[in-house]
């Protein structure tokens, strides 16, 4: 599953640049969590369920954290280990994907890979010294609305908790 | 020929004759007597037997309606009169003023926000409520809300303003008038569905608190509904144990629905995934299971925990402490009490079938269904030639069928033009 | 040739406006390399918006351009139509989502408006790597192959064959008309069998365009929707057929009795299967094999329910015809039916079933029913505590799949359900389609249904059929699907199995896999099993997602 990350054109060379290790952090080695921490978060949704549950929880303007920011993708399936991956080399602080509830997907059985791809990946996650519960996979229907904004904040509210990705820390020794 | 088609009705049914006739090159008339598309399926939190969420269903379907550049979507419309013959149909609609602009309105709700009209809303059952701007759900489709006349003060005379003064698109004009339109066309589509049978006053619906029918206990459970799927009493208490009364309505309309046992097993689901302890009793008089799919789906809704008890006489009394449902087991008179009863009930035939029928020059079964020309052969043809029936106006029947008529109806259709 | 890149700021009316600092949005992103203009518009949805961006877009030869506002389930199509007005190809822009996540969620201005600007960078640097996708065309074959002369095939084939239009009909056995010419009467319009089929075969006579084969089975399928080719087997000949769509209307067969236990004595004299009872009644002469007539008959429901694990969901109805056959033939008989619970699941059902029930015939509900030979037969119930002597016993025995359906199944790549019908693409939307485009399955060969179930079925595949796949129209398949760079697929042919569509296909001689164009949905599932990267999905690329990515972490 991880033989890839290094497949996209550019990730090992800007991986040293800097770009994500904001300077207010620099306790190196021991990211204890900070007063004015605002995590960053992926979260991969899918077109059919999770985006419409996003869209409907703009509508009936349900308030959320700013910390989650979308990347649509057309099923939960298309998200590949790697991006999950390079997002947490990239400095993300948590990464969430939410699909169509199983037994649910537009494409019929799509979310089942995601599923069983994300068993895998929370092996390959704890191996980089990262904390399981940085990544989360939920399944949230186009109508759950009030869902997606408790999904997102309980999650914000986590990460939180588990403070700054750790990584970072690490690539820089 | 026209090359136009009428479909009446925008539930799933007609959602699904529309975009197969405009696919096939018709230009469709989608005519639907509310503001908005989507019919009884939108009100489903879970379809059976996949627990698939019906908005993530249809949204996608709803959404091909409004883009499709064939389909001309005529909301807040009625077919008021239809005269010729197949393939040269003249039909005129009425078409009541919704006061808000579909083009320039963006759905962002400011003006419900200031409307001072405050009543309940028939789409959520009743048990939440609306303005008299208003879009019925929370994430309807098309999201441009309309303007209820009846209930708006301004229409009663007084002197209000407040949603065209908070709308920043210009979209709302009072002064649009009701239209006539008169169309062309070659065949018609009839696909107005169904309405949920009231229950008589024996179980207690309306008159003893925490009774409930299917659809009502649909938009409890929903997560877009009034308790945004809390199951809870009137008193806000959580209910300990549950009554399921299936065929409700049966002997009044003297026929089986086909799909409310199905769905009342779901409800198993549904009340154990929010309240894992909940006592439910289902009262049953024959599990009504066709298919290839639902004899597994009872047994795993079975496993679940609920006690079967075959009665078909029940009564239901409101008690001291809880409700009760009085029935007969064999010739023993029994009484169970429940915090909470949902009511099981049927299928029945739109109150306004009559008046369409009548418009449409068809005829209707004794039900008040639209009478199919063959029970075997011809269960989407009317009595009328170039007249197509599909869905539950034809008869009781799941969304699978209703789907597979639709589509068969469009083939009839199609097969009229010789378009082979 | 230099990017020219534009970025569209929609206010969305106050909506936008209100909740994030366009003014600082736009300072923000000015001076992006290859921006030449941020423009923002009270509402680009609306007609004036729609110009103003179409004039843009041509006034400044854009390339390519963002436009910020809501949520792209509500207007990317818009703003595609717009992109192809000015000229451009549709997929050359992107929708950062600022309204739904941004302005109408965040409450702090501030907040939201650094929200906006990373996701409005985020889509900038995805735009970049877009690429124009082209419609293709498809020239597909209106012909039609179905599979099953029974009534559903029947049906199928009559609504489908026309002047441009051919329809080839497949049938194993040596005549067409299947189960149902058996049936005396068929319920509910109580029609003689054999007379549906005759009227049908005499239009099908008529019809130049269906061509029968009799004891014909499919033996190879190649090919998808719009371009199938098919080898038939008929005798001893071969021949290839080429057609657009395949249904298949194998029907059903009744669950073999001898695989039943627990019923008691199923083998003995004067035990009648529904189909044998047909005969007996479209002969003329109900008696039992001692050739006396009945005094009384049993009639049980619901035979080998438990070992199919479904509900047939006929055969309620069909017993209480046999309770019609004998009130009609030899009025005065004791009828009595054993169900368990009674499916009448159509507004006629009811009424048949009272009107019967009101003749005189008892309806015995109970679940465990045994049939003894003691001295005649016997019907044991409730824990043997009952027990009804009869003269003859009819039973009403689970439908189950035909036999070749699993044969079919594989040659055909489409999915059986556990009880080994044909699985339908969707239970709710889509009863008559496969996973695979272009095939599609009706009658019982789906699952069991009554007479006016399958009709209905055959009509539904014929209106699928009759819509997309039009004579002289081309197939316009989605653009935005996957395909495989060759120069990376080492021929693992891990894709071929995740894909649900089976839209992937493995060429032997180039050891690669190769997307059909037609059948992929563009879901992206086979882009994740890919070990060597050599899937990408169009409009969603690695590179495209990683410039995603990376800016929205910045």
């Amino acid at each position: 599953m991880l033989k890839k990350v290094t497949a996209n054109s550019k990730p090992r060379s800007s991986f040293n640049n800097g770009k994500f290790m904001p300077k207010s952090s620099v306790k190196k080695g021991n990211p204890k969590i900070e007063e004015d921490f605002f995590p960053k978060i992926v979260a991969f949704c899918c077109n059919w369920c999770t985006y419409g549950a996003a869209d409907l929880a703009g509508t009936s303007k349900f308030t959320m954290p700013p910390s989650i920011s979308v990347v649509k993708v057309m099923c939960s399936s298309r998200v590949d280990p790697v991006q999950v991956l390079e997002s947490f080399l990239r400095g993300a602080d948590g990464v969430l994907i939410a699909g169509c509830h199983p037994g649910d997907c537009h494409y019929d059985n799509g979310n089942y890979y995601t599923r069983r791809r994300f068993a895998l990946l929370n092996e390959v996650v704890q191996s980089l010294g990262l904390e399981n519960d940085r990544l989360q996979l939920s399944w949230i229907s186009a109508s759950e609305a009030k869902k997606y904004q408790q999904t997102v904040t309980d999650f914000t509210e986590k990460i939180k908790k588990l403070g700054r990705n750790p990584l970072w820390v690490k690539s820089e020794i | 020929m026209e090359n136009n088609i009428l479909v009446i009705g925008a539930g799933i049914t007609g959602i699904e004759a529309s975009i197969l006739l405009a696919n096939a090159g018709k230009h469709v008339y989608l005519v639907e007597k509310s503001p908005i598309i989507g019919g009884n399926i939108i009100k489903f939190e879970h379809v059976f037997p996949n627990f698939e969420c019906a908005t993530c269903l249809v949204s996608p379907r709803q959404q091909e309606v409004l883009q499709n550049s064939n389909i001309e979507l005529l909301l807040l419309s009625e077919v008021k009169k239809v005269t010729g013959k197949p393939g040269a149909f003249s039909v005129k609609i009425k078409k009541q003023a919704r006061y808000v602009d579909m083009e320039n309105c963006i759905g962002c709700g400011a003006c419900y926000d200031v409307c001072p009209v405050k009543i309940p809303n028939e789409y959520e059952e009743n048990l939440m409520q609306r303005f008299a701007i208003y879009v019925p759900y929370s994430g309807s489709l098309p999201n441009v809300p309309a303007i209820d006349t009846e209930n708006c003060i301004r229409f009663a005379g007084e002197e209000c303003n407040a949603c065209q003064e908070s709308c920043m698109f210009e979209a709302i004009n009072y002064d649009e008038k009701d239209e006539e339109l008169d169309l062309k066309v070659d065949a018609i589509i009839v696909s107005t569905g169904f309405q949920q049978h009231k229950p008589v006053a024996k179980y207690g619906w309306g008159t003893i608190d925490d009774v409930y029918n299917a659809f009502e206990f649909e938009r409890i459970f929903a997560s877009n509904g009034p308790t945004t799927g809390e199951i809870k009493k009137k008193d806000g208490s959580e209910p300990k144990s549950i009554a399921i009364i299936h065929c409700v309505g049966r002997d009044e309309n003297k026929y089986c629905s086909a799909v409310c046992c199905i769905n009342s097993l779901k409800f198993i689901h549904y009340l154990k995934e929010k309240i894992e302890d909940i006592k439910i009793t289902n009262f049953y008089r024959d599990l009504c299971l066709p298919g290839k799919k639902y004899d597994k789906f009872a047994g795993d809704m079975k496993s679940l925990g609920t006690d079967f008890i075959r009665s078909d006489d029940i009564e239901i009394s409101s008690g001291d402490k809880s409700i009760l449902v009085n029935y007969m087991n064999g010739d023993a008179k029994k009484q169970l009490p429940a915090d909470m009863v949902i009511l099981s009930s049927s299928i029945e035939p739109q109150k306004d079938n009559n008046d369409l029928a009548k418009v449409l020059g068809i005829e209707l079964d004794s039900f008040g269904f639209f009478q199919e020309s063959d029970p075997d052969f011809g269960t989407e043809t009317s009595t009328r030639d170039g007249i197509y029936i599909a869905g539950c106006a034809q008869a009781p029947k799941d969304i699978q069928n209703c789907v597979t008529q639709a589509q068969s109806a469009v083939e009839k259709a199609l097969f009229q033009f010789n378009l082979k | 040739m230099k990017e020219r890149i534009g970025i569209f700021l929609c206010e969305c009316g106050p909506n936008i406006a209100e909740k994030i600092d366009l003014d600082k949005v736009k300072e923000a992103l000015e001076h992006l390399p290859n921006v030449v203009i941020v423009a923002r518009h009270k509402l680009f949805c609306s007609l004036q918006g729609k110009e103003f961006l179409k004039e843009s877009i041509k006034e400044n030869n854009l390339t390519r351009f963002v436009i910020a506002a809501c949520s792209p389930k509500q207007h990317e199509l818009t703003f595609m139509i717009v992109a192809e007005d000015a000229g451009m190809n549709p997929h050359l822009f992107q929708m950062a989502n600022i309204r739904e996540q941004c302005a109408w969620i965040i409450e702090d201005k501030d907040e939201a408006t650094k929200k906006a600007i990373l996701y409005i960078k985020a889509a900038y640097k995805r735009v970049i790597y877009h690429e124009s996708l082209d419609k293709k065309e498809i020239v597909a074959n209106p012909d039609v192959l179905v599979i099953g002369g029974g009534i559903a095939g029947i049906e199928a084939s009559l609504a489908l064959a026309g002047p441009d239009r051919k329809v080839y009909l497949i049938e194993k056995t040596e005549s067409l008309g299947g189960k149902i010419k058996e049936f005396d009467e068929v319920f509910i319009s109580f029609k003689n069998g054999q007379s549906i089929i005759d009227e049908r075969l005499e239009r099908i006579e008529k019809e130049d365009n269906i061509e029968t084969r009799l004891q014909a089975e499919v033996i190879d399928v190649k090919g998808f929707l719009g371009n199938f080719i098919v080898i038939v087997k008929t005798g001893d000949s071969e021949e290839k057929i080429q057609v657009g769509a395949i249904i298949v209307a194998i029907g059903f067969e009744l669950i073999n009795l001898s695989q039943l236990k627990g019923y008691g004595s199923l083998d003995c004299d004067d035990i009648y299967t529904g189909l044998e009872f047909e005969k007996m009644k479209k002969e003329g002469k109900i008696t039992t094999k001692s050739g006396s007539v009945p005094k009384s008959v049993g009639i049980i429901h619901c035979i080998g329910r438990n070992e199919v694990g479904y509900c047939s969901g006929v055969c309620c109805l069909s017993s209480i015809k046999f309770s019609k056959y004998i009130q009609d033939k030899l009025p005065g008989t004791n009828i009595f039916e054993f169900y368990r619970d009674l499916t009448l699941p159509d507004k006629a059902y009811q009424k048949f079933y009272e009107n019967i029930e009101n003749k005189g015939v008892n309806f015995i509900q109970a679940d465990d029913i045994k049939i003894a030979n003691e001295k005649g037969l016997k019907i044991k119930y409730n824990k043997n505590k009952s027990t009804q002597p009869v003269d003859m016993i009819i039973l009403s025995p689970a439908y189950v799949p035909a036999k070749d359906s699993n044969s079919l199944a594989e040659m055909l790549r489409i999915p059986r359900d556990d009880s080994g019908f044909f699985t339908e693409e969707h239970p709710k939307l889509a009863p008559v389609n496969t996973s695979a485009e272009g095939i599609f399955i009706i009658g019982c060969a789906q699952g069991p249904k009554s007479i006016k179930d399958s009709i209905s079925q055959a009509h539904a595949a014929a209106g699928k059929i009759l819509a997309s796949i039009i004579p002289g129209k081309k197939l316009e398949p989605e653009v935005r699907i996957s395909y495989i760079n060759e120069a990376f697929c080492i021929g693992c042919q891990k894709c071929l199995n995740t894909c649900n569509y089976g839209a992937i296909y493995f060429d032997n001689l180039k050891f690669i896999s190769i997307v059909n164009e037609v059948l992929c949905h563009g879901c992206g599932n086979c882009i994740a099993s890919c070990n060597s990267s050599a899937i990408q999905l169009k409009h969603f690329k690695d590179i495209q997602m990683h410039q995603e990515i990376i800016e929205i972490l910045r």
